[in-house]
């Protein structure tokens, strides 16, 4: 007994710390809308977190459209640990023709939590503290059964060099197992030639059991997955979320019909923690230090960066292009008058020297006529 | 697949079972309109021009199915082992009051050797002395970095003032150690040197505490997590350590020095309640330090001291409260230690240094992010940028205007001053020749009428 310290006891007290603190958790999900990123959201915690689009308001000029960002803030309690949950989203996006523009809120956003977190972190007091990080972003990927779009491999570099990228692709249920196999493999090969730096789960060689599952885990990346807030009836009877087709149930946790549950498992269950200080010693880390690397040169950054924003905000981009044309239609206006103007001056001195003209043609004529006058004096 | 069931024994049989019945504690209604939400409650602001101060909506629900995130603390104990820990105490306190042997007693092992017999020729130090032992000690796969720091001299001169500044000066240098580090760019490597506890040893006199332990108390107890001891309590008998214990509490109190006690939580379950109430009513802790092992009654080794009249068990709780100061210091709340150490003291100690650098508190960076204030904010900025913009092309507008506008008016008045004067110039020849025209024809007239007066006038010409 007296050879017993206590100090294999220590992981247990940081287990009753963290159980007893809580933690926080922020998600991203990027990607146009209709891909299913609410429903996904709602099945991973298993309440309704986010409210869906309003169809019925699409027609109206809507207020959605114009937030770049939405944040549903939750806190959530299981089995009485309790997390802040912060859901990040771009509820107007793919609503625009031209998508380039759309992701760079989401670049932004990130780049901006670091940066707040930055500021905040060098006050004296730092007791309230606010941090909306980004953990994970989950990058959803149309089930084209193609592979990857420019557009998705221009964003998903920008994404993982701040972020912990997790591919998904979303819909799953429209693809068949092998259309799947191939789909992933394709994006796999695009991922590695691209040097995206996904999310990869830490493979710890002394720990056999933990080792495997992250095998696992990185061989289902991009994960498929299946989205349902409903409740269906399988084929053996029991009560699932899934989807309902004429042809079958496609379940969202059944390991042959979805990836969803090592995506929940990569996401909660097994590394949530790597995702947070990750997060923290990495990807903040690399900001921080770059940041202030730079800093040492240039104090206006906050505000050219601002600037720089402008011109990613479509909408701000349009009414500055509104404003130009109101001149320049006022200038073509102005122009059309003095155009007017200058031919009403022309016309005029036409008018006056025909009547100059007039004037001097009667003169001839009296100069003639006197000129008669006078030839016939002569000749009396 | 094996390994991942093994992961998740649960899955299946948790999983989704209880969707629909997560209980709902307290949900504030999120705004159907991202624009009510944003609505700030002072109403004097309505058009959001100043500063606004976001209500933020937060969804609290309870669930009662399987999500999987309150496993992060067990993520987090994982971790911790694969990190290992550390831990950096200091032992302050008179020599001969049994600070080392405790310290092997604590660890079970000689962190600290036998200390020679001082030559008895040899000057006795008086200056106090800093020094650190470390040790690499694990226990069933877990690691623990142990670095005692002991303060040799203190309280052995005879004019005792100021005895406690090396002690200060080593907590302080640990401290801006650390926060120099945490400035830094490349900040991977962050070793934590900060001290977490400090263990005072009162000595065992039974009466109180004496005006060096009052002063030196004070002067560190904002800066560390201080536990009090009364060491060699074998020297007094059970009463007296009662009535000690109640003194030492009393004037601890009067003089208002924080000592470390055990925090506490809301939903602590009764046992770790009772546990940490009969932890707290030990303090201050009446100790014995021994790593000999003696024969105790049942005839089982123990370690212990032997005396004529019985043995005192270093482990055994009727006789002294070493287990307790164990419990505190390592097996229960070593962590905590830690905890306070870096969210309190050290935090602390850093708003003080930076306050007195002259670093100001900017309290707007501590906003809730909130995108419908921050697309205010840019808005706002937008619609400035756009204002300027309009108003220089108005200008520049109104300006090309006027000059064609002036120059267009000129060359008008020009064209009519111009042909007015030419007009007049040419009416007034026409005026001439007409009088010229009808005097000749007056003449002409007359001629006929009056030739030979014609013919004489023209001679006059």
């Amino acid at each position: 007994m007296s050879d017993f310290v206590g100090i294999s006891n220590l992981p247990n007290q940081r287990y009753k710390i963290v159980s007893k603190t809580g933690s926080t958790f922020t998600l991203m999900v990027a990607g146009e809308s209709g891909l299913g990123k609410t429903t996904f959201i709602n099945t991973l915690f298993q309440t309704s977190l986010k409210s869906h689009v309003d169809h019925k308001a699409r027609h109206q000029k809507g207020i959605r459209s114009t937030v770049e960002i939405d944040i549903v803030r939750a806190e959530l309690e299981e089995k009485d640990f309790k997390i802040r949950l912060n859901i990040i989203d771009t509820p107007g996006f793919g609503d625009n023709v031209n998508n380039r523009r759309a992701f760079q809120p989401l670049i932004d956003f990130i780049d901006d939590q670091h940066d707040s977190y930055m500021k905040q972190e060098q006050q004296p007091t730092r007791s309230e503290i606010k941090d909306l990080r980004v953990h994970a972003c989950l990058y959803f990927i149309r089930p084209t059964g193609h592979s990857l779009k420019p557009l998705d491999i221009e964003v998903m570099k920008k994404l993982s060099t701040r972020v912990n990228l997790v591919p998904i692709i979303s819909k799953a249920d429209t693809l068949s197992p092998r259309e799947i196999n191939e789909f992933k493999q394709r994006i796999r090969a695009v991922i590695e030639a691209q040097e995206i730096k996904i999310y990869s789960p830490p493979i710890e060689i002394d720990d056999e059991a933990s080792a495997e599952h992250s095998k696992i885990l990185i061989e289902s990346i991009p994960f498929a997955i299946i989205g349902s807030e409903t409740k269906v009836q399988n084929p053996e009877g029991e009560m699932v979320l899934g989807r309902e087709y004429p042809w079958g149930i496609a379940e969202v946790e059944n390991e042959q019909h979805s990836d969803f549950l090592k995506l929940r498992s990569l996401l909660l269950r097994t590394n949530m923690l790597d995702l947070i200080l990750s997060t923290e010693e990495l990807h903040y880390e690399t900001y921080r230090a770059l940041k202030l690397d730079a800093s040492n040169g240039n104090k206006d950054d906050s505000r050219s960066k601002l600037t720089k924003r402008f011109n990613n905000n479509p909408q701000f981009k349009e009414e500055e292009d509104q404003l130009k044309k109101v001149f320049t239609d006022q200038v073509k206006a102005e122009e059309g008058r003095f155009r007017k103007w200058e031919q009403n001056i022309i016309n005029e001195r036409q008018r006056m020297n025909l009547d100059l003209e007039s004037v001097q043609h009667q003169i001839k004529q009296l100069e003639e006529q006197i000129k008669d006058l006078n030839i016939k004096k002569g000749y009396k | 697949m094996t390994a991942l069931e093994s992961h998740q024994p649960d899955i299946s049989s948790e999983s989704s079972a209880n969707y629909e019945n997560c209980e709902t504690v307290k949900e504030t209604i999120r705004s159907g309109t991202p624009q009510a939400a944003a609505t700030p409650s002072n109403s004097t602001d309505a058009n959001g021009s100043g500063p606004v101060t976001p209500e933020v909506n937060i969804i609290r629900r309870k669930l009662n199915g399987y999500v999987g995130f309150a496993n992060l603390p067990k993520q987090w104990h994982r971790k911790s082992i694969r990190r290992g820990f550390n831990f950096n105490f200091f032992i302050v306190g008179e020599s001969g009051l049994g600070k080392s042997t405790l310290v092997n007693t604590l660890f079970n092992r000689e962190l600290y050797p036998q200390k020679e017999v001082r030559d008895p020729s040899a000057e006795k130090q008086t200056n106090v002395k800093i020094e650190t032992v470390s040790a690499d000690i694990e226990e069933n796969g877990v690691k623990l970095h142990l670095t005692v720091i002991d303060a040799p001299g203190f309280g052995d001169a005879i004019n005792n003032s100021d005895s406690w500044e090396p002690i200060i000066e080593e907590i302080n240098s640990r401290f801006d150690q650390y926060l120099e580090a945490e400035t830094k760019i490349n900040r991977t490597t962050i070793i934590d040197n900060r001290v977490h506890s400090l263990v005072y040893f009162i000595e065992p006199t039974g009466h109180s505490l004496k005006p060096l332990d009052i002063t030196f108390m004070k002067k560190v107890h904002t800066k560390v997590n201080l536990i009090p001891v009364i060491a060699k309590s074998d020297t007094l008998t059970e009463e007296e350590i009662a009535d000690f214990k109640q003194r030492i509490l009393d004037d601890i109190n009067t003089q208002g020095i924080n000592i470390f006690r055990p925090p506490t939580y809301e939903k602590d379950d009764e046992e770790t309640i009772l546990s940490c109430q009969e932890l707290m009513s030990r303090i201050p802790f009446a100790v014995v330090g021994s790593t000999d092992e003696v024969s105790g009654k049942d005839g089982n080794n123990v370690r212990g001291r032997a005396y004529p009249w019985g043995i005192i068990e270093v482990d055994n709780e009727d006789h002294c409260d070493f287990v307790r100061l164990r419990q505190l210091l390592i097996r229960d709340y070593l962590e905590e230690l830690r905890e306070t150490t870096a969210k309190k003291l050290y935090e602390n100690y850093r708003t003080e240094k930076l306050r007195n650098m002259g670093i100001e508190q900017d309290h707007s960076v501590f906003k809730e992010f909130d995108p419908l204030v921050k697309q205010q904010e840019e808005k706002t900025l937008h619609e400035a940028k756009l204002a300027k913009m309009e108003a220089e092309m108005k200008s520049v507008f109104d300006q090309k205007v006027t000059e064609k506008e002036k120059k267009l008016q000129k060359s008008e008045a020009e064209l009519f001053s111009r042909h007015k004067e030419m007009k007049e110039k040419l009416l007034k020849q026409v005026r001439l020749l007409e009088e010229k025209k009808t005097a000749l024809e007056n003449s002409s007239r007359n001629m006929l009428d009056n030739p030979s007066q014609q013919k004489s006038r023209k001679r006059i010409f």
